[in-house]
């Protein structure tokens, strides 16, 4: 604290050497040490003189063979068991997503004019649904599923699955192109799809298609809303530890046909203006020789399930209206129970990535506001030390505007998320996929770049995932933001006028 | 309807109803005005069906989506209809919203062939779903595009759409541009979208003595049940036709155009005396600055033909001939400014309430090739609200009958086309009668 009040420009720079300096300091302290002691040493042998050195080899060489063969076997085993133990790594060999065809585009006025076509809506119903549309942070390029082009939507089983087959076979397609995988080299397959669950079930309907091999191990996870994807890629992890040498598909999609809620309860309306047509197919592997041409290594997943607490577990619920229609209830506290899953997760996330100097910063703050009962305000970590890039799931506008602001994030951290809200809508589980391609097809994906993944889902879970970046990726990227990403990033008006 | 035997079930159903968006989203704000001669047509719709044979890349889906595609060059047709609050005048114009068309799937429970050779009338009107503009027209599709898949996989293609938007030969030439960009083609007629096409004159004279008569008829109070029947003229019939005529020069519009006035006069009344006939021209070439094809509008011009149907067939055709040959520029212009004069009154009846005849042979129809090579088996073009006497629409016959086939759509009150269509006269030149009312 100054005496006189420093002009407000020359204290922050100030301060933000200082913050420069102490990160500097606390994350190299090992290099920071260890210089002295070799500076140290080298004087000292420099000033000893080869004759003392030569001494010491002599005295080495008289000792017994069997102490320097026990050594030397005791190195080998300690290496060995620890090398043996270590994790494998899981490398994103590739990953593709559904690319929509334009024909299935819906804009704002045709979503409107459907709205009050369909007889179920009622005035009030369609004026909320088209204030939700209007603030929602979505474009006019976003698609839905054939069915929901007709006017009712005809949500049959038929065309529920002939969506999942439009969009899953056509990402798998993709990436078996670009990967040159043979469907018969698949020895772990992973599906998850929310809230469409057929018997049999969506990876039966892969592997039928691709003929994938008989003993494959598939799991085909629903329910788990959208932060199912993150949960599949644990889930994959874990697998790879148990089964060397193999490749794992991991497909996630949100089927939306059978799920428009043709009712009447104000907050089982906003999946109807939000949900979009997406899916994304990721390869893993834990072969050593995928590394070369791998994108991505996985380093940490964390999971953090709020369900325990009774609001949380409420907050996204698919239920009954009164007439008996379903739909998927968004309780009001949807955002403060995010904000508290979030903080929760990076409670745990935290220690794994922060470098040493935000977690000393953060035990401190910790130790005043505990021990010594200051009144400071709980110190935030700064994340953006830790990634460079962010993928935040486009569940929202708000979703992304609260998270924007608990991790302090700038506008350019988000914007991946923004755009591909835009763009696509909310496509659940596999918005992060068409985030990090839009990330890659921007040509800001280096190597050695860090990106932190953000699923938040129903039940109330918040996951997330870290990745390394292994190759710089190069534009153009073929993907699904190739028409589309020069036109980006757009400047996203709060309100859009539909009218 | 007439009381008749048991009239025969539909073979068509419509199952389907939906939306088509076009590819590419329309930039915010766009407009499009209509202009005089657009108000004046607003009480009718057009009705175009193409009948195409099965083909690989004919289905249903691929259409749809080529349908997106060429819509992207058409804003106008996405739009809807708003009233024009901007300079205070309060008349109906396009705000280009990007809503789409409406699109609709039916399935015909008969082969193609079948039911060229046996379907009514009734039917036939089926293959272009249409529905009225409601209680809000900002949620109105002024176009409907119906898709009918028939047993053996051939498929007709109805469009439909308000004769404010649209006139005959501008669905023609969006059919065409369709099917240029399903084949992936060039389009060789790009829309052109020019309101300010029929602006009045430096110095106006607006007059249309025709017109004005038609503005004072009243509505009738009882408009008379109305159906159809189409004559299939080949080119043989049609030369033989105007051999019969014995004068030279004249074509077969006039041919055709004077028969029908005869042959319908004659039921209506025992003595022929002088009568009128409104006809209907496409004027798009005939400015003398010409508007392209691909103008996006209305451009019909109506006027009167007098002639002493008692001196026979061929000086009535000859009338014709000299009346339809003669349109003079200034007339159509005068027309138009009397039209742009009164735009603000309510629209009247165009096409009736007398006896009307649509000159639309000059126009190509049979030029929308979805499958290379494969032009439609049949085309067939209808006017909505033409209640009253009756109306003659004379269009271009399928190619494969010969350069001066035509087919000729008669629309009258249903007595009368029960008696037109066992007309002697008629049938004397041996036209392939389609679409005969259910009786």
């Amino acid at each position: 604290m100054a005496n006189e009040p420093l002009p407000p420009f020359s204290s922050s720079v100030r301060l933000k050497y200082v913050k420069l300096g102490y990160q500097y300091l606390v994350n190299h302290i090992l290099t920071f040490i260890l210089i002295p002691i070799i500076v140290g040493i080298s004087i000292e042998l420099a000033r000893v003189g080869p004759d003392e050195i030569l001494s010491l080899l002599r005295f080495l060489n008289d000792l017994d063979l069997i102490y320097v063969m026990s050594t030397l076997f005791l190195v080998i085993i300690v290496g060995t068991v620890y090398f043996m133990s270590r994790p494998r790594p899981v490398y994103l060999v590739d990953y593709a997503c559904f690319r929509p065809k334009p024909n299935f585009r819906v804009p704002f006025s045709t979503f409107l004019e459907h709205a009050r076509l369909v007889p179920q809506f009622d005035e009030r119903t369609v004026r909320f649904q088209v204030k939700i549309l209007e603030r929602s942070g979505l474009g006019e390029e976003t698609c839905l599923p054939p069915a929901n082009h007709y006017i009712p939507p005809t949500c049959s089983m038929a065309a529920a699955r002939s969506e999942a087959e439009l969009v899953i076979f056509s990402a798998i397609d993709e990436l078996l192109n670009k990967t040159g995988m043979r469907p018969k080299n698949i020895d772990i397959l992973i599906v998850n799809c929310s809230l469409f669950s057929p018997t049999p079930s969506l990876s039966a309907m892969i592997v039928n298609k691709y003929k994938l091999r008989s003993n494959i191990l598939s799991f085909n996870l629903s329910g788990m809303g959208c932060s199912a994807g993150l949960i599949s890629l644990d889930l994959a992890r874990d697998l790879l530890q148990a089964h060397g040498n193999s490749n794992a598909l991991v497909v996630s999609t949100e089927i939306i046909t059978p799920n428009y809620y043709l009712g009447k309860e104000r907050a089982m309306l906003l999946p109807n203006c939000l949900f979009r047509m997406g899916a994304a197919a990721v390869l893993l592997s834990n072969c050593r020789r995928e590394r070369s041409r791998a994108k991505y290594r996985l380093t940490h997943v964390v999971r953090t399930h709020k369900g325990a607490d009774d609001a949380a577990y409420r907050c996204v619920f698919q239920e009954q209206d009164s007439e008996g229609l379903t739909g998927i209830n968004l309780s009001k506290d949807l955002m403060a129970i995010a904000g508290d899953a979030l903080k929760s997760n990076i409670t745990t996330m935290g220690p794994l990535v922060l470098p040493a100097s935000e977690q000393l910063l953060f035990l401190f703050s910790l130790i005043a506001r505990k021990v010594f009962k200051a009144k400071w305000k709980p110190y935030i970590p700064d994340f953006r030390l830790a990634f460079e890039h962010f993928c935040i799931h486009a569940g929202g506008r708000a979703v992304i505007d609260e998270l924007q602001k608990n991790l302090q994030l700038s506008d350019q951290h988000v914007e991946a998320s923004r755009m591909a809200l835009h763009r696509f809508g909310n496509t659940s589980s596999s918005s992060l996929w068409y985030e990090l391609n839009y990330i890659e097809s921007k040509g800001r994906m280096k190597k050695g770049d860090r990106v932190w993944m953000i699923g938040f889902g129903s039940g109330f879970k918040c996951n997330s995932a870290v990745w390394k970046c292994l190759k710089t990726i190069k534009t153009p990227v073929d993907g699904p933001w190739s028409t589309s990403i020069h036109r980006y990033p757009v400047d996203v008006p709060a309100v859009v006028k539909v009218l | 309807m007439t009381v008749s035997v048991e009239t025969r079930r539909s073979r068509v159903t419509v199952y389907a109803k939906s939306t088509a968006p076009s590819l590419t989203p329309v930039k915010p704000g766009k407009t499009h005005e209509f202009t005089a001669l657009d108000h004046s047509m607003s009480r009718h719709s057009v009705h175009l069906v193409c009948y195409y044979r099965q083909a690989p890349t004919v289905t249903m889906t691929a259409l749809k989506e080529s349908l997106c595609d060429v819509l992207s060059y058409y804003p106008a047709m996405t739009g809807r209809l708003v009233k024009n609050e901007g300079d205070g005048c309060g008349e109906w114009m396009v705000k280009c919203n990007d809503a789409g068309v409406r699109m609709v799937d039916a399935r015909a429970d008969t082969t193609l062939d079948e039911f060229l050779a046996t379907a009514t009338d009734e039917e036939e009107r089926q293959l272009a779903y249409w529905e009225d503009v409601g209680s809000d027209p900002y949620l109105w599709s002024p176009y409907c595009i119906q898709f009918t898949d028939f047993k053996d996989g051939s498929m007709a293609v109805g469009i439909s759409c308000t004769h404010f938007h649209a006139d005959p030969t501008c669905v023609a030439v969006f059919s065409r541009a369709w099917s240029e960009t399903h084949r992936r083609a060039l389009v060789t007629c790009p829309p052109f979208f020019h309101p300010w096409a029929f602006y009045p004159r430096k110095n106006p004279v607006p007059s249309s003595p025709h017109l004005s008569e038609k503005s004072t008829i009243p509505p009738p109070l009882h408009p008379p049940a109305m159906s159809s029947v189409t004559f299939a003229f080949s080119a043989s019939s049609v030369r033989q036709c105007l051999a019969d005529l014995q004068l030279s020069n004249l074509s077969p519009f006039d041919a055709l155009a004077s028969l029908l006035w005869l042959r319908i006069s004659s039921y209506k009344s025992a003595s022929l005396g002088t009568a009128q006939l409104t006809l209907a021209v496409d004027c798009r070439r005939r400015m003398s600055a010409p508007l392209p094809l691909g103008f996006y509008g209305n451009a019909l011009h109506f006027f009167g033909v007098k002639a002493d149907l008692s001196s026979g067939w061929s000086h009535i055709a000859s009338e014709l001939n000299c009346h339809v040959s003669g349109i003079k520029e200034d007339d159509v212009w005068s027309s138009v400014e009397w039209l742009h004069e009164r735009s603000k009154e309510k629209a009247f009846q165009m096409y009736g309430p007398e006896l009307t005849c649509l000159a639309w042979d000059n126009v190509p129809v049979y030029n929308a090739e979805f499958s290379p090579g494969a032009i439609p088996v049949h085309v067939g073009c209808r006017i909505g609200n033409a209640q009253g006497e009756g109306l003659v629409v004379i269009m271009a016959g399928a190619p494969g009958e010969g350069e001066e086939a035509r087919t000729v759509i008669v629309t009258l009150p249903t007595d009368l086309t029960a008696q037109i269509y066992r007309d002697e006269a008629i049938l004397k030149y041996g036209p392939k009668i389609m679409f005969s009312p259910n009786i």
